[in-house]
């Protein structure tokens, strides 16, 4: 009993202690409780009088109003066969959807769907660009005899991933890598600074040096969309060469070769003409008109070309059987004149792409005048085509086929440069003149120098090239207006004929550029293939036909070939082959 | 001999070179990028020296030799063309002055390349033979 009170009065103390613990947590537990609501009702009190909402502006309400008036889901989950309900506001995404769409959200809208239009314009008409290839393949190919049509084609091919490969890893970084900002494309600002070189007192322009790779601050959506396009004009640059070297290029130098231009020669002229460089910076350095004005690439694209063309050819020499003894030449006809003219109407298509995409965009900047380059860009080819054939046909006797073809091309050669400054007039001068220009060149190349170009590269490229570079100094009609100015200078480009001498200054500057640097420094370059790797396929390769030793098929395996004429299959004395 | 393995392998070694030259062109500013560049640049002569070997085991091509003097000449008038221009620019303050020096610069340019050049490479030309 004894020991069952002593456990008794033990359990009643601890019991005690546990009610004591218990209130003393219930107390403490009610007084947090009491401050927390104190402190909660204090935090609480500015909500407890709400503010009111700040008033909606005009244009807010506005916005509002038309949220609501906007097609509803079920509205439109029953079709919209006429377009009129699709794209409404409720497809502007909003900040804040708590909110709704507001007129910030609105205007950032407005600015992204202005980059969209100039990104999708300047990728698809680069997309045009890059199916000019295919074209140049059929035109060269066409024009070459039928032992050497794989190899045609397939330099055609090859220039491709040679010129994108130099490109990516340096050639984009040396013309663009100081290029600055385009609205266009959203600024493009990781593109800068511009290597400069200080003589007489000027900075100029010497070569850029940001995108190497796309890498590091170029990862950027805007250079991504300016790269591609870049690069499609570069690669038309590199392809001029290989049809005016065809028939006896060795596949490795041509290789090298275009490697090489797709890395420096290419790269250097455009960041003069068009990253930046001091050839654009004429008319702000020493107030020569706008400075050197290439609108797509009359000069930076197809001069360089022709004018690389010219100084390979010249190493490379003339085919076996070109010439005769007393240096008159013999015409060594293509075996596919349908694929000939197919190529060029493939070119003309693309060349839709190349001038009007040169706006790099479609909306904003006086970038609607898109119109009024794409009706240049037909006309002069029309009139080009024009040009040679009457100009064949009149003194030759015959509306010749390749000279036809050869025509067009030159025609829209020559509108790549001033595509974007003169009018529909100007335009067809231009072309005509071209036309007639390129039967002129030719015949000049092939009898006075003695260099023989399989295609007429040289001529409608490098000729009609250097015709359009010039006709912006002549016929640009000062209508134009990218944006208030053209390479930092206020005003619209303007050519002699219509008051501005100086831009003719600008242009026969760019002109001695290509003749002077362009030339030399790819002859050079050349040379030096010429001596350690060597230029043209050996004589016996040269008689046999390129497709079997360099390419180790033929073309069209199932041809029967008809015997060529002893001229073209007999080399000279010191060369005999077996 | 044309198209071989060789020439296959060594355009496959020049493009390594010129990659990596460019890698370290691309980060010069780091000593890795310094020493990228030398061994891309070694690799480059590497190739240049295998294509350099090669070409005696290639047949003879339709061309004769010719005076490299000649045709560096050519090349030389063609670029002092250039220069005329850049100097007559700074030489001169008037558009009309700076055009006359472009039209010079040009016109000597054009004597090289139409005149001095194919001369050079006509003299000996196979079609003489």
């Amino acid at each position: 009993m004894l020991v069952h009170n002593e456990i008794q009065n033990d359990y009643g103390a601890d019991r005690m202690k546990a009610i004591r613990l218990c209130c003393l947590c219930l107390c403490i537990l009610a007084l947090s409780l009491t401050m927390s609501s104190m402190a909660h009702a204090q935090a609480a009190a500015p909500a407890a009088a709400p503010a009111a909402p700040p008033p909606l502006s005009a244009a807010d309400a506005e916005l509002k109003d038309a949220a609501g008036k906007a097609p509803s889901t079920a509205d439109l989950q029953k079709g919209d066969p006429g377009g009129t309900i699709t794209g409404t506001i409720n497809d502007v995404p909003p900040a804040d959807s708590k909110v709704g769409v507001t007129l910030p959200d609105t205007a950032n809208q407005v600015g992204q769907n202005k980059i969209a239009i100039n990104f999708v314009w300047t990728l698809v008409t680069g997309f045009l660009v890059m199916f000019m290839q295919a074209g140049f393949a059929m035109v060269e190919s066409g024009l070459c005899r039928v032992k050497n049509a794989n190899h045609t084609y397939m330099m055609n091919f090859l220039v491709y991933g040679c010129g994108l490969l130099a490109y990516w890893l340096i050639g984009f970084a040396i013309q663009m890598g100081g290029a600055a900002g385009n609205g266009n494309l959203g600024g493009l600002q990781p593109l800068t600074p511009e290597h400069s070189m200080t003589v007489f007192g000027k900075a100029w322009g010497i070569f850029g040096g940001a995108g190497m790779f796309l890498s590091g601050h170029s990862y950027d959506v805007g250079v991504m969309v300016i790269f591609l396009f870049e690069m499609v004009f570069m690669d038309t640059a590199l392809t001029i060469v290989t049809g005016a070297c065809a028939e006896r290029w060795k596949f490795i130098t041509f290789s090298i070769s275009s490697v090489l231009m797709g890395a420096f020669t290419y790269p250097l002229f455009g960041n003069w003409a068009w990253g930046a460089g001091w050839l654009s910076q004429l008319g702000t350095n020493v107030g020569l008109g706008k400075g050197y004005c290439d609108f797509a690439g009359s000069g930076v694209v197809h001069a360089v070309g022709g004018i690389t063309a010219l100084a390979v050819t010249l190493i490379i020499g003339p085919r076996i059987g070109k010439f005769n003894r007393d240096g008159s030449p013999n015409a060594i006809i293509g075996h596919d004149i349908s694929a000939v003219l197919i190529g060029c109407f493939i070119l003309a298509f693309g060349w839709f792409g190349f001038n009007p995409g040169s706006t790099l965009g479609a909306s904003a900047n006086g970038n609607l005048r898109i119109g009024s380059i794409a009706v240049n860009t037909m006309l002069a080819g029309c009139t080009g085509t024009f040009g040679a054939i009457l100009y064949m046909w009149g003194f030759k006797g015959k509306p010749d086929a390749s000279m036809s073809g050869n025509g067009l091309l030159a025609g829209l050669v020559a509108i790549t440069a001033p595509s974007g400054f003169v009018s529909t007039v100007g335009a067809a001068i231009i072309g005509l003149v071209a036309g007639v220009l390129v039967c002129l060149s030719v015949a000049f190349i092939e009898n006075v120098m003695k260099v023989d170009d399989p295609v007429g590269a040289i001529s409608v490229h490098g000729t009609c090239g250097l015709w359009g570079v010039l006709s912006v100094g002549l016929l640009a009609d000062g209508t134009s207006n990218y944006g208030g100015s053209w390479n930092g200078v206020n005003g619209s480009v303007t050519g002699l004929f219509y008051g501005d001498v100086s831009q003719l200054a600008a242009q026969l500057v760019g002109i001695s550029t290509l003749l002077g640097f362009v030339f030399t420094f790819s002859f050079l370059l050349n040379l030096v293939l010429e001596v350690i790797v060597g230029q043209r396929v050996s004589a016996e390769t040269e008689i046999a036909g390129l497709d079997i030793p360099e390419m180790g098929q033929l073309g069209y395996p199932e041809f029967v070939f008809r015997e060529e004429s002893d001229l073209f299959t007999r080399a000279p004395r010191d060369f005999a082959v077996a | 001999m044309a198209a071989n393995t060789g020439q296959g392998r060594n355009f496959a070694v020049f493009l390594v070179g010129l990659t990596v030259a460019c890698v370290g062109v691309a980060s010069f500013s780091s000593g890795m990028g310094k020493l990228l560049l030398l061994v891309g640049a070694v690799i480059l002569i590497a190739s240049l020296v295998g294509f350099l070997k090669l070409r005696p085991l290639e047949g003879k091509p339709a061309q004769r030799l010719s005076s490299t003097g000649a045709k560096l000449a050519g090349a030389f008038v063609a670029a002092f063309g250039w220069v005329l221009t850049l100097f007559g620019m700074h030489l001169v303050d008037s558009v009309s002055g700076r055009m006359i020096f472009a039209l010079i610069g040009i016109a000597v340019s054009l004597f090289g390349i139409v005149y001095i050049l194919p001369s050079a490479f006509n003299k000996n030309a196979i079609w003489k033979a």
